[in-house]
């Protein structure tokens, strides 16, 4: 029986090796090509073994630093959109969190399907409209478009952790003199900081790999990483090496969120339908 | 929880949310669904060319582009989130068994959850290469790869970027399945275990139930996100080779912004649009009916 229960064990290890293997595979593989000589690109069989380099990282982020303009206009949307979306999400998961009203359920649903819609069924009126107003390529459009999925996100995965705050709690605020609001300020809002904190990270990682929405509507200066990249497919060759360090880079920031986050992965992942 | 009754404070709090959409939702909605009954190219004219009714929506029905567009999108979304959710499922099976070091090997796991979608495209594009990782070990274990290279030929393309997708979005069946699994209780599985019940009777009359509505969201969010696949198409195909794999929104994409035929792409975003409602519709249904909203 042991002996059986071991063979099982073990069996059971190297599957999910295999299986690991799989899916870390291709991220340790960009890895590789961000610090490998560019004449190891290409070779048959693949090297593995190599002198690792930064002069790519360098190249894409120091001098000349192609890559830094898209790094800084990433951050800038990631902020700007995670940040504007905070107090219209407060507000509006707190209502539907806590108070019984007629279209409650309506309005619920408008949120969900709009992150449910096809982005690029909106990027043609946003292109010919933004263009109209005169605000083509700036962060502010974008940061305005990017509402679309940071709010009803937000107002969804809120709205869970408001609902773990026994309302009893509010209510004794509000004996002692307070109003709805300042309750919500004084008391609530303290209550779930974790919650509103793990909305805004998970907002700024769907602002941050957004690429649908910047394809089209960001200029020359305005450029995002996922965006910038595209520079370095030239008529002249494809610069993967580049590619490679300015992909690293864009998939750092979210990694380290998601490992931060721990349990709470799984409620943003679901819009706080399942709980860990 | 109890929830209060107010008159007018809930609308209050919802207002801003709903005001700050006005201009990036409704008017663009309205803008699209009336340009999308006129004709309007915009290489021609920067205003619409007049009026011409259902002439955009009958002319998407003659159009071989389109017809193949939607047949892609469900060739793609279909297979590509059964293949996910079956063998995500394995995984969270496999880490139910309570292996030692599973909390890294899950931290592990995530990670194709968070990369960028154009980045992941821009990665496989280059492990698809005549010399990369996947074609060598393609050929490795004797695979023969067409001579045009995996992305080349529009067969090997279409299931080069199904592959891809199932790559990034396995984990997000596996971690989030697990948590269900997590939490159905252990009274319920060790009682069933005494009554003798096996493993495969265990899964089907105790695991599945348990698991069905996380089993029903996941699906669905899946769904949605591969009905409107883009970013990894643009990474690593552009809709090509030919028209091969231009799903509904790319073909929406490349109409509108490259032929730039907008009163024509507005008709297929509307009827994508409606596509995608009665599709919401018939999960929302299954999901959300018993569930308090």
């Amino acid at each position: 029986m042991a002996k059986k229960s071991l063979f099982i064990r073990f069996s059971l290890y190297i599957l999910l090796i295999v299986v690991m293997l799989l899916f870390m595979g291709p991220i340790i593989w960009v890895l590789f090509l961000s610090l490998r000589p560019a004449v190891t690109n290409r070779t048959i069989p693949p090297t593995v073994i190599f002198k690792p380099t930064f002069e790519y990282f360098y190249y894409c982020f120091v001098n000349p630093g192609v890559s830094l303009n898209y790094l800084i206009s990433s951050l800038i949307l990631a902020f700007g959109s995670a940040l504007l979306s905070l107090p219209f999400s407060i507000l509006a998961s707190y209502a539907i969190s806590r108070f019984k009203f007629r279209g409650r359920k309506f309005i619920t649903l408008f949120y969900l399907s709009l992150f449910f819609g096809p982005p690029v069924a909106y990027l043609i009126p946003y292109f010919l409209i933004i263009s109209r107003i005169g605000l083509a390529e700036t962060y502010q459009s974008m940061i305005l478009i990017y509402q679309t999925f940071t709010i009803p996100f937000s107002i969804l995965i809120m709205k869970s952790f408001f609902d773990e705050v026994p309302i009893e709690i509010e209510e004794a605020a509000m004996v002692d003199g307070t109003n709805r609001l300042g309750a919500l300020i004084r008391v609530v809002i303290p209550i779930s900081l974790p919650g509103i904190i793990v909305s805004f990270m998970f907002a700024f990682i769907f602002s941050w790999n957004n690429a649908v929405f910047p394809l089209v509507l960001s200029g020359y200066s305005t450029k995002p990483l996922p965006i910038g990249t595209f520079n370095f497919f030239a008529t002249t060759g494809v610069a993967w090496n580049n590619i490679a360090a300015t992909s690293v880079v864009t998939m750092l920031p979210p990694m380290l969120i998601f490992l931060a986050l721990g349990k709470y992965v799984v409620r943003g992942l679901t819009f706080g339908a399942v709980k860990q | 929880m109890s929830k209060l009754k107010h008159r007018f404070l809930p609308y209050l709090f919802i207002l801003p949310s709903i005001l700050i959409l006005v201009p990036v939702i409704i008017y663009p909605l309205g803008f699209s669904l009336y340009n999308s009954f006129q004709h309007w190219n915009l290489q021609i004219s920067p205003v619409s060319q007049g009026f011409v009714g259902f002439t955009n929506y009958i002319n998407t029905f003659k159009d071989l582009t389109f017809t193949q567009s939607f047949i892609n999108t469900f060739k793609l979304s279909v297979p590509v989130v059964i293949i996910e959710f079956v063998i995500g499922l394995g995984i969270a099976l496999l880490f139910n068994e309570n292996i030692k070091g599973g909390n890294i090997f899950r931290a592990m796991l995530i990670m194709p959850i968070t990369i960028a979608p154009m980045i992941t495209g821009f990665l496989f594009r280059y492990l698809y290469y005549k010399n990369g990782l996947i074609s060598y070990l393609l050929l490795l274990i004797g695979v023969q790869i067409p001579k045009e290279g995996i992305l080349g030929n529009p067969i090997t393309a279409f299931w080069g970027i199904a592959f891809t997708d199932i790559w990034q979005w396995t984990p997000f069946f596996a971690i989030i399945l697990f948590a269900g699994l997590q939490s159905i209780s252990v009274e319920i599985i060790e009682a069933a275990q005494i009554d003798g019940a096996s493993f495969f009777r265990l899964f089907w009359y105790i695991t599945l139930p348990n698991l069905k509505f996380v089993i029903l969201i996941t699906v669905m969010i899946r769904f949605m996100q591969t009905f409107n696949l883009f970013d990894i198409i643009q990474a690593e195909t552009m809709g090509g080779p030919g028209t091969a794999t231009r799903t509904l929104s790319y073909n929406l994409y490349y109409e509108g912004l490259v032929n730039y035929n907008i009163g024509y792409s507005l008709a297929i975003a509307w009827i994508m649009i409606f596509t995608i409602m009665i599709i919401i519709n018939i999960f929302v249904n299954f999901t959300l009916k018993k569930e308090e909203l």
